[in-house]
């Protein structure tokens, strides 16, 4: 049988506004060997401080989660789109994003995975 | 018959038996309709998640897993009260007959509270998205809904619904058009339809259920109607239907949704799917 490959959409169309704290839904992809991470800007971005990074996280149970200490920058204007490939990330996926006060994107987060 | 199917009872075809364990098999996120930006898809679709292949993990005692196998699909809503999220199989009919859909399904709220949570999931559905072919003098949409509502505002209500009122439509385009016909009104009680499922004692069990739908896609009807040991009686059962769309002829949607009814996520999870046919 073929190796399986799968995009999922997994933000769609949201803005991220600071302050606070965003993150993608959780995503079960323990099947999967490998990940890569796109974000693209569908609006401006308004980066004060210029941009952030999202960092990846994991989880046993897509409860409780942990700082994979892999970070992704987020784009810098309307249009650009940033990637990041994860390997060894167990059962859950995810990108949380911490925005200071003025920041904002809106963003289609997408993550293809491949077994 | 292999093993697989021999728990299904399928007409003469076999159109899909869709097994995750080799992956989505054409289920796909639901995407509502738009152009020029995606600010135009109505907000009930803008809150749908993507589907999953899942082992259904638990914090407390690891992997559920399928009736055989390793992996089910999953879909999941965002954790808001009302929230939904539904996984859609698009195909097209070729005789407008007898089809039969069957499945294996189950339901839970996210086990974020060590408590039975029962009456955290408002409901579980189904709902096909049928349009005669173009030249059937005529042609109709029709979009035969069922739901099993669980609960409501605490209370556990379980019982099956369907929806004949057709939501108010919106013209995002000259070509395009959208409706939200999963929102929650204008659902009324199949009679009859009150029924108990096995829920088991705590957040992370699931038990499988067994469903069958028979349509006939010459009336555009829904004919029968089983889950488990119980065969529904449709006869007070009605399709919602309107003038056929101008881009959906020959139209054989199959969808499920799930929808929470407090803070938190509900899903759904659905081991093997058989569509067959006369």
């Amino acid at each position: 049988m073929l190796p399986q490959s799968h995009l999922s959409v997994v933000t769609r169309n949201i803005t991220w506004a600071g302050p606070g704290e965003w993150t993608t839904e959780p995503q079960e992809v323990g099947w999967a060997r490998e990940a890569i991470f796109f974000i693209r800007a569908l609006k401006p971005p308004r980066w004060p401080e210029g941009p952030l990074e999202a960092q990846v996280q994991v989880s046993p149970d897509g409860i409780h989660w942990a700082d994979l200490g892999r970070e992704m920058r987020l784009p810098a204007r309307e249009g650009e789109m940033t990637f990041l490939p994860v390997r060894h990330f167990g059962g859950w996926l995810r990108l949380a994003v911490t925005l200071p006060a003025e920041a904002e994107i809106t963003v289609l987060v997408s993550l293809h995975l491949k077994a | 018959m292999t093993p697989e199917l021999s728990r299904f009872d399928p007409l003469r075809r076999i159109l899909c038996f869709d097994d995750f364990d080799r992956g989505f098999c054409g289920w796909a996120q639901h995407q509502g309709n738009y152009e020029g930006s995606l600010d135009t898809v109505l907000p009930g679709y803008a809150q749908m998640q993507a589907p999953m292949l899942s082992t259904l993990p638990n914090w407390d005692f690891g992997s559920h897993g399928g009736i055989d196998g390793t992996y089910v699909l999953k879909i999941q809503t965002l954790p808001q009260p009302g929230a939904r999220s539904s996984a859609v199989k698009r195909l097209t009919f070729r005789e407008a007959g007898p089809v039969r859909l069957e499945f294996y399904f189950t339901f839970k709220p996210e086990a974020t509270e060590a408590k039975l949570s029962e009456t955290d999931v408002r409901a579980f559905g189904l709902l096909f998205d049928l349009q005669s072919g173009d030249a059937t003098p005529n042609g109709e949409r029709v979009m035969p809904h069922l739901r099993f509502l669980n609960a409501r505002d605490g209370e556990h209500v379980q019982k099956w619904q369907f929806k004949r009122a057709v939501e108010q439509a919106s013209t995002i385009s000259a070509k395009t058009a959208t409706h939200d016909h999963m929102a929650d009104s204008g659902w009324e009680d199949l009679p009859g339809g009150a029924q108990r499922l096995c829920y088991n004692e705590i957040a992370t069990k699931v038990n499988w259920h067994y469903g069958r739908v028979d349509l006939d896609l010459r009336e555009m009807r829904v004919m029968g109607f089983r889950i488990n040991d119980r065969v529904h009686d449709m006869r007070g059962f009605a399709e919602m239907r309107m003038p056929a769309w101008r881009n959906l002829w020959c139209m054989l949607n199959i969808l499920f949704f799930v929808e929470t009814d407090v803070a938190k996520r509900a899903w759904c999870a659905i081991d093997s799917v058989c569509i067959s046919a006369e």
